[in-house]
């Protein structure tokens, strides 16, 4: 792991999807789309699934999950809240997705779900990066496996001088160490 | 009155400290609630029986028209209009059973109330935390009008107007106005007004959750101002017949009463009462054109008005039955409101749990059939069929469970039990089973107090404090 630098594994940002702040959901999935069709599948397994955002000045200010993309799908109304609500009281999970379904079904609220959420914008649905979620570009490997496993994040943001260069992708770091495991232990 | 101010900006700089997490400020809902100089008008009181250890201690608190019943300890608080019944605290000797231990009770318990304001609030009952037997504490706590802390120690929390905290150890919460909690132990919620929640971990959850524009017609407390609705209008306007009580020193009553029930003098009683064998009648209870058949009860801040109870009928405190015929074995639950009318009166069959905090307000004749469970609110026959079923069928459920916006998980036949157990254990305890010889309950016990009354220094810097006191045997 000491040869590897965050750079060596590192996708810069211009291979990157992004879209800029005020951007659309539907903008957003689009812009990952190409993205992936652009992508070096014969080099590298895995596609991209993230979009970042950013502002005028192109810089980095969220990022944008599937997870982020699916969490529009679901309703945010006075009814659903006070479902959540619920599970302060003791109820177990289950119940909870019981009652989420019932209101789901008594609503008809799955039908034109999609169409308002890919209207939404970005910013309402994109992840703030935090404090642990930057790592320098020289940085060794193991600084960054160490954030990865603490803040449990799917990704870094990779700086240099304060801008930010590129994306360190857990998957992307987890086959780097898969290789270098394999190869001690078949050298051995 | 600079000693009252300056203890209430404590204790209401400890409540928030202890709600930091939950950003919440007492500040507002408390301050001017009460008017300092309400609190230096009305004297204290409390009671001696030889049924009860006889053991208070006030220090550095204003106590304005509490009642104090067996073992207190009050410091550094206001305690405005409440009332303090010590009478079912465990005694030296007393076993106490919890889960598979017995536990001794090493000496007699006391409600220890410190750096706490209460305003119109009832405490009773005992500790029912294995872990403070001796002692059922309330601190850095403030209450609203007519709330109940009934079995449960509380540290840190703020009880909205017409709230109960039944049975539960519960620290760092806020509990809105007219939420009824009976959950074991809880620490850093915050409860919305008019949440009914009854837990008992790995055996049942029900929660029903009022919708909160039709609570605010009964109840709505924002801060500002005093608590507003239907449930204040409805107290206020019989202020004035608790006044004569408190202000007579000897009260005769013409009513008969037998030798084996009680009624309370601090209890307001009007014409064309009726008051059966081992009745128990508490303070500042209201009856009015009311027949309590054997066995029943009316307690604390109960309004019993032109209804009939047949018999072993249990009214918790607060409840409120008005223009109803209720049959026998009847409970009502705490602070529940069932309002009838002259024209369209409330039947409830026998044997019928209407839980607490429920509210029955009607315009049409509406009769709940015998065996029924009832929550939430009804002001209709439609709403009846969404919020109660009979109780043999809610023995039944096991698992998830919904009906209108009742919510249940678990056992309906442990939560059944629960509740039956619970109104057998308050009528024995209320003395509603005695035979002449046996079964003694408070009905027959609370029928000898007397009353002594402590007043606040009523000028000078130490103005509207009580002097440190102790009474002892």
């Amino acid at each position: 792991m000491k040869n590897f630098l965050v750079k060596d594994l590192m996708v810069p940002v211009s291979e990157y999807a992004t879209v800029p702040k005020g951007a659309t959901l539907f903008e957003a999935v689009t812009a990952l789309e190409k993205a992936q069709e652009e992508f070096d599948v014969e080099h590298n397994l895995y596609h991209h699934r993230a979009i970042l955002i950013l502002d005028y000045n192109q810089q980095v200010i969220g990022k944008l999950s599937q997870l982020g993309v699916l969490r529009a799908l679901l309703p945010r109304d006075e009814s659903i809240r006070r479902i959540e609500d619920i599970s302060r009281f003791g109820f177990s999970p289950k119940l909870v997705n019981n009652l989420q379904e019932r209101y789901r079904l008594e609503a008809g609220i799955m039908e034109d779900v999609y169409k308002k959420a890919a209207r939404m914008k970005v910013e309402d649905y994109m992840q703030t990066p935090s404090e642990g979620e930057y790592v320098e570009e020289n940085a060794p490997l193991d600084t960054a496996v160490h954030q990865l496993v603490q803040g449990t994040h799917l990704s870094l943001l990779v700086t240099r001088e304060g801008k930010i260069v590129g994306i360190l992708r857990l998957s992307d770091v987890f086959a780097a160490i898969f290789h270098v495991m394999k190869d001690s232990e078949l050298s051995s | 009155m600079k000693e009252l101010e300056k203890l209430q900006e404590r204790i209401i700089q400890r409540v928030n400290i202890n709600l930091r997490e939950l950003g919440y400020d007492v500040g507002p809902f408390v301050d001017g609630l009460i008017p300092f100089s309400q609190m230096v008008k009305f004297y204290a009181f409390y009671g001696i029986t030889t049924h009860h250890p006889l053991n208070f201690q006030f220090r550095q608190s204003n106590l304005a028209g509490s009642y104090f019943l067996g073992k207190c300890r009050v410091t550094n608080s206001l305690l405005y209009k409440s009332d303090i019944r010590g009478d079912e605290l465990k005694q030296e000797g007393d076993r106490f059973r919890y889960r598979n231990f017995e536990i001794p009770v090493n000496q007699d318990e006391v409600i220890d109330i410190e750096d706490s304001y209460l305003i119109k609030t009832l405490v009773h009952s005992y500790s029912h935390d294995p872990e403070t037997l001796e002692k059922f504490f309330i601190k850095d706590t403030i209450s609203g009008h007519y709330a109940n802390i009934h079995g449960s120690p509380a540290d840190g929390c703020f009880f909205g107007p017409f709230s109960t905290v039944d049975l539960t150890t519960i620290r760092d919460c806020v509990v809105g106005a007219y939420s009824y909690v009976q959950a074991g132990e809880i620490s850093h919620l915050n409860i919305e007004p008019g949440t009914i929640w009854v837990r008992s971990p790995d055996s049942f959850n029900f929660l029903y959750r009022f919708p909160v524009r039709h609570l605010n017609n009964y109840i709505y407390f924002a801060p500002g101002a005093p608590p507003k609705g239907m449930f204040m209008d409805f107290v206020e306007d019989r202020k004035d017949a608790f006044q004569r009580v408190f202000d007579v020193v000897n009260i005769e009553s013409a009513l008969p009463v037998p030798s084996s029930a009680s009624l309370d003098r601090y209890a307001v009683v009007k014409p064309h009462t009726h008051i059966g064998e081992n009745v128990l009648v508490a303070q500042r209870a209201f009856l009015q054109n009311a027949w309590l058949g054997k066995g029943a009860n009316a307690q604390e801040n109960c309004y019993i008005i032109n209804s009939k109870l047949e018999g072993n009928n249990v009214t918790a405190h607060g409840g409120k039955i008005i223009e109803a015929d209720l049959g026998n074995n009847v409970f009502v639950g705490f602070n529940s409101f069932l309002r009838g009318r002259p024209d369209c009166r409330l039947t409830i069959g026998k044997e019928s749990i209407v839980m607490p905090h429920t509210i029955i307000d009607i315009r049409e004749p509406l009769a709940i059939p015998p065996g029924q469970i009832v929550w939430g609110l009804i002001t209709t026959s439609k709403d009846l069929a969404t919020n109660s079923m009979p109780v043999s069928d809610f023995y039944k459920i096991n698992g998830r469970f919904f009906k209108g916006d009742m919510i249940f998980e678990g056992s309906g036949a442990a939560f059944v039990s629960a509740f039956m157990n619970r109104i057998h254990h308050i009528l024995k305890a209320n003395g509603a089973y005695f035979n002449g010889a046996e079964n003694k309950g408070h009905a027959q016990r609370n029928q000898r107090i007397s009353f002594n009354t402590i007043q606040p220094y009523p000028l000078g810097p130490l103005e509207g404090l009580y002097p440190t006191i102790s009474i002892q045997p």
